[in-house]
């Protein structure tokens, strides 16, 4: 039991540490995990050879490169959104000394006519016309078209997209990238001196530009640190519940165990060597349980903090040895203590006290709740369960706290689920958009041979054969445009809406929606970034176009580079622009596949384009809460069930008696079931309001974190009704726990007992 | 609290029990027959198997072999929860060391048997509390086990032991903690139950409980009935 409870704990103290650490500085983890560059360089492919640059590199402690490298303008026929041109690397693999990239979707490109991206897997990229495995990249002025066959993340941001070396030769690089790592990275000095070391003996003019992972790291700050809130606060609560069980079931051991001593008394051993043998007992199964925990710990906590910070672009972020050592060293020492003080008090009791003290609780206890519990109305096992923590109430207190916490997670875990849900749900418009379909390129160009299918139809036709279509519920037209804040470099993709898109999801958390010329609605994100506010007005430049917008709005969506406005503010900037992407909200009961089938016969150009893109974060953080949920739900758990157990033990008279004058099994059962359903029930009294306290404290700096509003509806999570389920988990949880020991205890045969002792 | 059947009528048969722990016989074919309002002493050296003859009886624990029937009921058809509900309206048990519930008071200890049933709280007290003056301890009623006498916890857990009327009350060494005065306190209460009726099978190292309180003493040497006396009382 010991061992059982002990390496349960060390697991979970492991993966909270772990936890913790992690949390600490996630950008400097990602960053080691990757090996990400100090230093990122590109030279001049003219004024520099790659055998210089691998030579001069030698002071560096690892190097990657040199890769050819381009800037890649992207040929018209994309589809709307994407980027003008890419900053393409040419390399082999992923892997290797420096910048080892994370390819979390899709694979590697193994040959000319592929390529990779470069994005964070946690950045919302699903707008329409968001490129995904499978979509086609078309060079600009004649060259190739490239398929992108997967999604890669580079901390280092070392480059916007990778092919082949083969394919990029045909791209006709015009720089080699080199990326350095240094022994000492910790200051721009300490950076610049690197740089100085590894561009010696290059001919002038080859650097043509350097970026450092310390400017990165303070751009990262920025960055949404999501997970950090709510894994400390995970991390804290593992903790706690995990000290809390062990000191119950090692001192519940020892005072077990009380008994045992007082034999040991009667034959001679002296009161420290029983202490010696006591504590003996109880480190090996603690030694061993601790050992395994840390193992279990490791391999549970590295898939959670891989999921977790999966943001980072970093596959497979371990624990940092530390956290192995303080939990070898800090479990036993803990084990020890929680051992030691009832030993000590064994120490001093006298055999004949020490024998009874294991089997009968003192007289004396709780003898007036016990008094009123016999009289009230309730069945006397339910009365004498209630009764029975009062017997113990030092016991009853760890217990207690262990479900206090573990109610605590739930509230929390079951509030965060409720908040990304909903999070997701109005973010992604799941439920508001059915279909979204693709009409084709906004210009007046040709279509090319190999482009996307283009619509037949004009605009408004093809608006009007939506509409009439069968099923139709609502339709809004909308047509993208790279725009740029005046005055910035910063590239911003403006969607101008006609139609019903009041109906299309967008939630509006301020403002309202825009009703003529010039107004544009954004998110918090993009209003943070820029020190805007709501009413305030902008310039936004479009090939050498200006308009003067006024924000009207904030909605909810989670793009900084991302703007709402509507088709009069298009009039203003690109008078000749066609709609590219129609959204249809279906009339329940409609059948996509039929309504598809119908609007293709109308016009054969429309394409259906995959939805949203599932946010792979929420998702990730819903794993990561589920699971850790449980684990902290299991152990708390374990700590009810080891109470009962030990109860059990001490009680087995009482049961004996009570047996013999007709107690069933089933009121056994029921009467040690009460016993903690009652601890339970005022775990869930005490634990839903802390679980909600952390809830309000966690989403407001999770949503800081990712640079988001927290509207009502993410914080008005906790309806009545799920109340009332949350206190019957803290009910459950302690039931549950209670329920094995108690039906055994119902079961054995306790002859023996009644007559011996 | 007599039995309904009338005097002369086996209300205890074992038929042939046999009971093996492991490679241990405890009881040997064990055939016995106790007859409402008898009172039936068992004796015998320690480790012969008193106290487990007493437990077949109980119900606490079943025969490897033979049969047990107390008051019509054969033991072994019931079920876990049969036999519970079979302890609670057919057997009273009084125990060596009492097994009173330390954090209940003397009324409450009492008053609990009958709670088992669903009898109200205050039923039950009412009950309980008949019995404490018929045992003369009413007086302790509000106590707290730690704080009775050996021989007043021994009559509380008596009264307990009759709370539902038992066919036949079960005592194992009932005076074996208690000095000679409680004892012997003890005894004449068991011995006055006896005399208004009510069946005993009591098992004692004590040859003066024995004589004083059965009519019949069956003697008990490895497991097996070794011998049986009839006894003349000398109250
Ligand atoms: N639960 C048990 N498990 C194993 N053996 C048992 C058990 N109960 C009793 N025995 C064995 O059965 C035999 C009879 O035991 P029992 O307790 O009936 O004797 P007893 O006559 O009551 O003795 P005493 O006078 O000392 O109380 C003994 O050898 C004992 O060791
Ligand atoms: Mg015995």
């Amino acid at each position: 039991m010991i061992g059982v409870v002990v390496a349960l704990s060390t697991t979970m103290i492991v993966v909270a540490l772990g936890l913790l650490a992690a949390s600490s500085g996630p950008f400097d983890q990602a960053y080691t995990r990757q090996s990400g560059a100090h230093l990122a360089a590109s030279y001049d492919r003219t004024k520099v050879t790659d055998a210089q640059l691998t030579e001069a590199s030698k002071p560096a402690e690892a190097v990657a490169g040199p890769f050819a490298m381009a800037t890649v303008a992207l040929g018209s026929g994309q589809q709307p959104g994407q980027p003008d041109s890419m900053v393409t690397v040419g390399r082999a693999d992923s892997g290797g000394p420096v910048d080892r990239l994370n390819v979390w979707k899709g694979r590697w490109a193994d040959k000319p006519g592929e390529i990779v991206l470069n994005r964070n897997p946690v950045e919302s990229s699903n707008g329409p016309g968001a490129m995904t495995l499978d979509s086609k990249l078309t060079v600009a002025n004649g060259g190739p078209t490239l398929t992108v066959v997967g999604f890669a993340y580079s901390v280092s941001m070392s480059a916007d997209a990778w092919v082949v070396p083969e394919q990029m030769t045909a791209l006709h690089p015009t720089a080699s990238q080199m990326l350095y790592r240094f022994a000492d990275a910790a200051t721009n000095e300490q950076i610049t001196a690197g740089q100085t070391a590894v561009t010696t003996g290059l001919p002038s003019g080859a650097l043509l530009g350097t970026q450092s992972y310390l400017a990165l790291k303070a751009l990262a700050t920025g960055e949404p640190n999501t997970f950090v809130p709510f894994l400390m606060v995970f991390g804290w609560l593992g903790l706690a519940v995990a000290a809390l069980i062990v000191v119950n079931v090692v001192s519940g051991a020892v005072v077990a165990g009380f008994k045992h001593i007082g034999v040991l008394k009667a034959l001679g051993f002296t009161p420290t060597q029983v202490m010696t043998v006591y504590l003996a007992m109880i480190s090996i199964p603690a030694i061993v349980g601790c050992a395994l925990g840390v193992v279990a710990g490791n391999l549970l906590a590295e898939s959670l903090l891989t999921r977790a910070f999966e943001n980072y672009g970093a596959g497979g972020i371990g624990v940092p040895l530390w956290v192995d050592v303080a939990a070898m060293v800090g479990v036993p020492v803990l084990v020890a203590l929680s051992a030691f003080v009832p030993a000590l008090r064994a120490r001093s009791l006298s055999a004949a006290q020490a024998i009874s003290a294991g089997s009968a609780p003192r007289a004396g206890r709780g003898l007036r709740a016990q008094r009123w519990l016999s009289g009230i109305r309730l069945p006397r096992p339910v009365s004498l369960g209630l009764g029975l923590p009062f017997a113990r109430p030092a016991r009853s207190a760890l217990t207690l706290a262990a479900v206090v916490l573990g109610v605590t997670s739930v509230t929390l875990a079951v509030g965060l689920g409720t908040s990304l849900t909903n999070y997701q749900t109005a973010a992604s418009r799941v439920g508001a958009v059915d279909l979204t379909m693709f009409a084709g390129t906004s210009g007046p160009q040709p279509p090319s041979e190999d482009g996307p299918p283009v619509a037949k139809l004009s605009d408004p036709e093809d608006e009007a054969l939506l509409r009439s279509t069968a099923g139709a519920q609502y339709v809004t037209a909308s047509a993208d445009l790279p725009m740029r804040l005046a005055g910035t470099s910063q590239d911003l993709r403006v969607s101008f809406y006609r139609g019903d898109f009041e109906h299309l999801g967008y939630r509006l958390l301020e403002g309202q929606w825009f009703d003529g010329p010039g107004q544009v609605v954004v998110s918090e994100r993009f209003l943070r970034q820029r020190a805007l506010a709501v009413g305030d007005t902008i310039t936004l430049d479009s090939q050498g176009k200006s308009v003067r917008v006024r924000i009207v709005g904030k909605a909810l969506y989670n793009s900084g580079e991302e703007v709402l406005s509507n088709w009069a503010t298009l009039q203003l900037v690109a008078p000749e622009t066609r709609a590219q992407l129609y959204e249809v909200q279906l009339q329940p009961g409609t059948d996509l596949g039929t309504y598809v089938e119908a609007v293709q016969a109308g016009d054969s150009g429309l394409q259906q384009t995959s939805g949203q893109d599932a946010g792979t974060f929420v998702t990730a953080v819903l794993v990561t809460v589920i699971l850790l949920t449980l684990m902290l739900g299991t152990v708390a758990a374990l700590g009810v069930f080891n109470t009962v157990v030990l109860n059990t033990r001490e009680r087995r008279r009482d049961l004996g008696m009570l047996k013999s004058i007709g107690m069933t099994p089933a009121q056994v059962t029921l009467m040690d079931v009460t016993s903690m359903a009652a601890l339970g029930a005022i775990g869930g009294l005490l634990g839903i309001p802390l679980g909600i306290v952390a809830h309000r404290l966690v989403v407001p700096a999770m949503a800081n974190g990712a640079q988001v509003d927290v509207p009502d509806f993410m914080l008005d999570v906790y309806p009545p009704q799920l109340l009332a389920v949350l206190v019957l988990a803290g009910i459950v949880i302690a039931g549950l726990g209670a329920l094995l020991p108690a039906r055994s205890a119902a079961r054995t045969t306790i002859a023996e007992v009644l007559h011996n002792e | 609290m007599t039995d309904d059947e009338g005097n002369g009528q086996a209300v205890v048969r074992l038929t042939a029990v046999r009971k093996e722990y492991g490679e241990s016989v405890a009881l040997d074919g064990v055939s016995l027959e106790v007859n409402s309002g008898e009172a039936v002493a068992v004796m015998g050296p320690s480790g012969s198997g008193k106290s487990t003859l007493l437990s077949m009886v109980a119900g606490l624990d079943r025969p490897t072999s033979g049969t047990v029937t107390v008051h019509g009921e054969d033991l072994g058809a019931l079920n876990e929860k049969g036999l519970a509900l079979y302890r609670r309206r057919r057997i009273g048990m009084i125990f060596q060391f009492f097994n009173l519930l330390d954090d209940l008071s003397a009324l409450d200890n009492v008053a609990l048997a009958a709670q088992l049933t669903g009898t109200s709280a205050s039923q039950a007290r009412k009950r309980a509390l008949e019995l404490f003056e018929e045992l003369g301890i009413a007086g302790r009623r509000n106590t707290y086990p730690a704080q009775l006498s050996g021989g007043e916890r021994q009559r509380v857990a008596v009264a307990r032991a009759l709370m539902n009327r038992p066919a036949v009350l079960l005592a194992d060494e009932p005076t074996g903690a208690l000095d000679t005065r409680a004892g012997e306190q003890v005894m004449d209460l068991l011995l006055d139950l006896n005399q208004i009726g009510q069946t005993l099978l009591l098992v004692t190292h004590d040859q003066q409980l024995a004589t004083r309180c059965a009519s019949r003493v069956i003697e008990v040497v490895d497991g097996r009935i070794a011998g049986e006396r009839a006894l003349e009382r000398t109250p």
